[in-house]
């Protein structure tokens, strides 16, 4: 059909048609359908980059106990390509490769700061995969945290407990070090890519643009980035959180809410307290959780510690998180690994029932209350790190969603704890401060003054790991009870027990 | 050089040629654009008649108006046109020469369709373009193959009404005829098509139908192609006809009552075989512009070979079948295999100058005669400096085929400057003596195409 073309003139409009030859229509028609190819290959292209860029996959362990310790709960940096959100560790191929490009930082590798390492696991426990950004990215989970070893003697075999506190992890410096080596001049793309391929990985290329022209760029400023923010905690004056333990709600502060922590008090600011088990949560809902007691609801402390791990509202892998609330809710503590004299529980238990079932029994009638902070007596930084300040804040997070916060708190105090597992949960107090049951009937005075914690070697007399050994101080944390936040006064509940009933009760709660 | 077997008089059934020297059909935008022919045409073919060939093979000429390659060739398709070739005639004959007239029908091969086909696709075997210049094409209905016989005999009558010698079938270099004949184009399903025996039919039926016409006493050949080398451009392309196939097709068309082959090969035209010789890229970039519209790879081909860095795809895709064959007599040693299977006398085109060469193939037996165009063009007179006893002239054709790159464009003549000592003036001045004696000029001798001795 010819087409009416317009010709403008002096009296007005000429209509005139044009016309096509064969060929013209031959190309006219060749011409649609190479846009339409080329349009489609622009689709596909499109299509594929998008599902290369934004999905968002990860491997699915049907062994609850497998997930728990290598599955995601979504705490890889997610949002988009263009606005990352979240995560707090390099992308796979960077972090697997950064002892090895920077071992004078870590000389022993990741290993060395107390993560576990399983045969045939190329991350530790803790360390979760997931395809995020057109990345393979890793994150933290809650086993990283909440896995602890146990051994019976120094050339023993250590032993893996789920659910136990970590105590032999030493987060902080796990986070010095994966910021520090982030930003050395050693680590570059072609460093990463070479080293990963020395250690058997293919990268493709794809991968290989995405390291060498953008990813390496961003891991810099995004490090950066976190650095500024939470460079007060890690690097500024204030005393190491130590193997075991961490400064639950200061990082909270800076990466959640982007508080500048320098301009929050130095006292503020020091907060590290031991990591607690998780098991049996079913029969603790509606206690008073975390150190301090500030939330009632076990979901809500749940998601609350997720994104300490590097979860945002927006990363959250919500079913992942309920499947790991689904196994703790009725998870057994652990059995006490070694001998135990029945002729001293026997007695023990009486004077649990005596001397501490109030406070500490699951039907005890103060259990899961907060002890008021001059009742107890306990060491305040913890206490005082938790601010109403934050806890306006914690009620914007999730904001229109079913996970909103509405249980948080600010106490007064410390929470009475169930101690289901309390051989495992050693060191004792919320910061750690007294390493075994032992030294924690003792009066503050007699309790030790340093030692170390971390060690996993199990001192089975006085409950608790063994502090005081050569080969402890070597592995270990040196931990100073004068050190603020590091008191070991409080408590002072079964120290004026005679030694026979005291060694009756610990040996009663072996089998808690 | 009496017994000089170039000399030799050549019988046919129904014709004597003096020697064994055709000129072969060649053709140039001569005439009138709605194909009636002018004193330009008469002058061209008696040029060659004046030089001494022994034939002329006609140019190309459509016997009908849907079926030329180019405007400004003089054509068939009317008793009207009779007077013309009666003049060519009686104007070639005036030098003891034959005129054979090559009727022709291009099929999809249409370099310029011209403004009355522009409207319509070419007709052909196929719906397939051709590979080369994409030129767009119809397959035939059995009503338009008939039509179309009928128009081949209608030619042929006119021929011989006009007091020529002879006619050839134009049946190689990928016009219609091939187009019908060669496995790598036609894809028909219908009696026309699938077999040899059914892609032959076309041209025995329009040799049938000329001898019903024109009756057995009237000297008629066939240009055949002993192969076909589809692929020679384009290597994912068909082949095409075998050697086997083609002399199949050579036996059928004696068999039928042609009086004479002519051999040569290439499945489109050009071909990278034939014309033998070069692919001057700069005539190319030139005058490509006159028939660049005509197909759908018109646009593709300019740009290749006007880009210089694109240029060694075109000179690699055109050469590179080249090295297995000679430029002078590219297709003599197909032609010695049909002419050890046909009876009738073989007439063997491509890359023929040499005395030399000729004699051989002559002798060998390959063929019985040769016909030449482009070392014509440029040496009109080559049979008389044969005759002296020379084997080339003074200048001889280099093969450069920039008269076949000018061809669509502008008059057709030697363009190879190098052959006029660099003078553009000259080469130009010998080109344009194709018009003199003009129609109204008083005194109508050529001197057109003289050999430079």
């Amino acid at each position: 059909m010819p087409e009416e073309d317009s010709i403008r003139t002096g009296e007005g409009n000429l209509t005139d048609y044009v016309y096509l030859s064969p060929v013209d229509q031959y190309q006219q028609h060749f011409r649609r359908w190479l846009l339409l190819i080329v349009l489609l290959f622009l689709a596909l292209f499109v299509t594929a980059a998008l599902y290369y860029f934004m999905s968002d996959r990860t491997r699915y362990y049907s062994d609850i106990l497998e997930h728990f310790k290598y599955g995601s709960i979504g705490s890889e940096p997610g949002g988009t390509i263009f606005t990352q959100v979240g995560g707090v560790l390099p992308p796979y191929l960077v972090f697997k490769t950064l002892p090895a490009l920077c071992p004078d930082k870590l000389p022993g590798g990741y290993a060395s700061l107390g993560l576990v390492f399983e045969p045939g696991h190329e991350l530790p426990i803790g360390v979760s995969r997931r395809w995020r950004l057109g990345v393979e990215q890793v994150g933290l989970n809650c086993a990283v945290c909440h896995t602890g070893t146990v051994r019976q003697s120094a050339d023993s075999k250590p032993q893996i407990v789920l659910g136990m506190p970590a105590h032999q992890f030493d987060l902080e410096r796990f986070f010095r070090f994966v910021a520090d080596a982030s930003l050395d001049d050693r680590v570059t793309a072609e460093s990463v890519i070479a080293k990963a391929e020395e250690m058997g990985d293919r990268v493709s290329i794809v991968q290989r643009l995405i390291l060498r022209f953008f990813l390496m760029q961003r891991l810099k400023l995004v490090t950066v980035s976190l650095q500024n923010r939470i460079g007060p905690l890690l690097n500024g004056p204030l005393p190491d959180w130590g193997r075991g333990r961490v400064d639950t709600f200061n990082p909270y502060k800076a990466v959640q809410f982007n508080w500048n922590l320098k301009l929050l008090p130095h006292d503020e600011l020091i907060g590290a307290s031991d990591f607690p088990s998780l098991w049996n949560q079913k029969p603790r809902e509606g206690m008073h959780l975390h150190w301090d007691g500030n939330n009632t609801s076990v979901d809500e402390r749940n998601l609350s510690a997720s994104l300490g791990a590097g979860v945002t509202p927006v990363t959250a892998d919500h079913a992942s998180l309920q499947r790991v609330h689904d196994w703790i809710w009725t998870l057994p503590p652990p059995k006490y690994p070694f001998a135990i004299d029945q002729s001293r529980t026997a007695r023990g238990k009486d004077i649990f029932a005596q001397q501490c079932a109030e406070c500490h029994s699951f039907d005890g009638r103060k259990t899961g209350t907060v002890e008021d902070i001059a009742s107890i007596n306990t060491d305040p930084y913890r206490l005082n790190s938790y601010t109403y300040a934050l806890t306006g804040n914690q009620s914007e997070l999730y904001p229109d969603s079913p996970y909103r916060f509405t249980h948080f708190v600010k106490t007064n105090g410390y929470a009475n704890q169930p101690l289901d597992g309390i051989w495992a949960r050693a060191p004792y107090l919320h910061n750690g401060s007294v390493p075994t049951l032992l030294d924690l009937l003792s009066d503050p005075a007699d309790r030790p003054k340093q030692f170390v914690r971390g060690y996993d070697v199990y001192n089975q007399q006085k409950v608790g790991f063994v502090y005081d050994t050569p080969q402890a101080r070597q592995e270990g944390f040196w931990y100073d009870t004068t050190t603020p936040g590091n008191g070991n006064g409080g408590h002072l509940f079964g120290t004026k027990l005679p030694l026979d009933q005291k060694l009756d009760l610990i040996e009663f709660m072996k089998t808690l | 050089m009496s017994n000089d077997v170039i000399f030799a008089p050549l019988k046919f059934r129904n014709l004597t040629v003096k020697n064994r020297l055709f000129r072969s059909n060649v053709s140039g935008r001569f005439d009138n654009y709605d194909g009636s022919g002018t004193q330009a045409r008469i002058n061209w073919e008696e040029s060659f008649a004046r030089g001494g060939v022994g034939a002329i093979v006609s140019s190309y000429v459509p016997v009908h108006i849907r079926g030329r390659i180019l405007p400004n060739y003089a054509m068939v398709d009317n008793d009207d046109k009779i007077p013309f070739w009666r003049a060519v005639g009686e104007a070639v004959h005036r030098h003891d020469c034959k005129f054979i007239m090559q009727l022709s029908h291009s099929g999809r091969q249409r370099d310029n369709p011209g403004v009355e086909n522009f409207r319509q696709k070419g007709l052909s075997s196929t719906n397939k373009k051709d590979s080369f210049h994409g030129l767009l094409c119809e397959a035939m209905s059995v009503q338009q193959i008939k039509e179309t016989v009928r128009h081949f005999a209608e030619g042929a009558r006119r021929a011989r009404e006009a007091g020529l010698d002879g006619v050839e079938l134009h049946a190689s270099h990928g016009y219609l005829i091939t187009q019908f004949l060669s496995s790598a184009i036609n894809d028909r399903k219908d009696e026309y098509g699938g077999a040899l025996r059914n892609r032959s039919a076309f041209l025995l039926e329009i040799i049938q139908a000329i001898r019903k016409e024109v009756g057995s006493d009237f000297h008629l050949q066939a240009k055949l192609n002993a192969v076909d080398f589809g692929n020679a451009l384009y290597p994912w392309e068909k082949k095409g006809n075998t050697l086997d196939e083609g002399i199949q097709v050579a036996k059928w068309a004696e068999e039928a009552g042609v009086d004479a082959i002519h051999v040569s090969i290439g499945s489109i035209f050009p071909h990278p075989l034939l014309p033998p010789g070069g692919l001057p890229v700069d005539e190319f970039n030139w005058w490509y512009g006159a028939i660049i519209s005509s197909g759908v790879r018109g646009y593709m081909n300019y740009t290749v070979c006007h880009f210089k860095l694109l240029r060694p795809i075109l000179d690699f895709l055109w050469n590179r079948t080249k090295k297995s064959h000679p430029v002078e007599a590219v297709s003599s040693e197909y032609c010695r295999e049909v002419k050890k299977n046909v009876g009738v006398p073989i007439i063997n085109t491509g890359g023929y100058q040499d005395g030399k060469v000729i004699r051989r193939v002559i002798s060998e037996g390959i063929t019985d005669a040769v016909s030449i165009a482009r070392p014509l063009i440029a040496n009109r007179d080559l049979a008389h400096v044969l005759q002296s006893g020379r084997d080339l002239p003074a200048k001889p054709c280099t093969f450069c085929n920039r008269c076949l790159l000018n061809a669509p464009a502008n008059p057709l003549g030697c363009y190879d400057v190098r052959r006029f000592n660099g003078d553009h003036d000259a080469m130009i001045a010998e080109i344009m003596q194709v018009y003199s004696p003009s129609q109204f000029s008083e005194q109508h001798v050529s001197v057109a195409g003289s050999s430079k001795e």
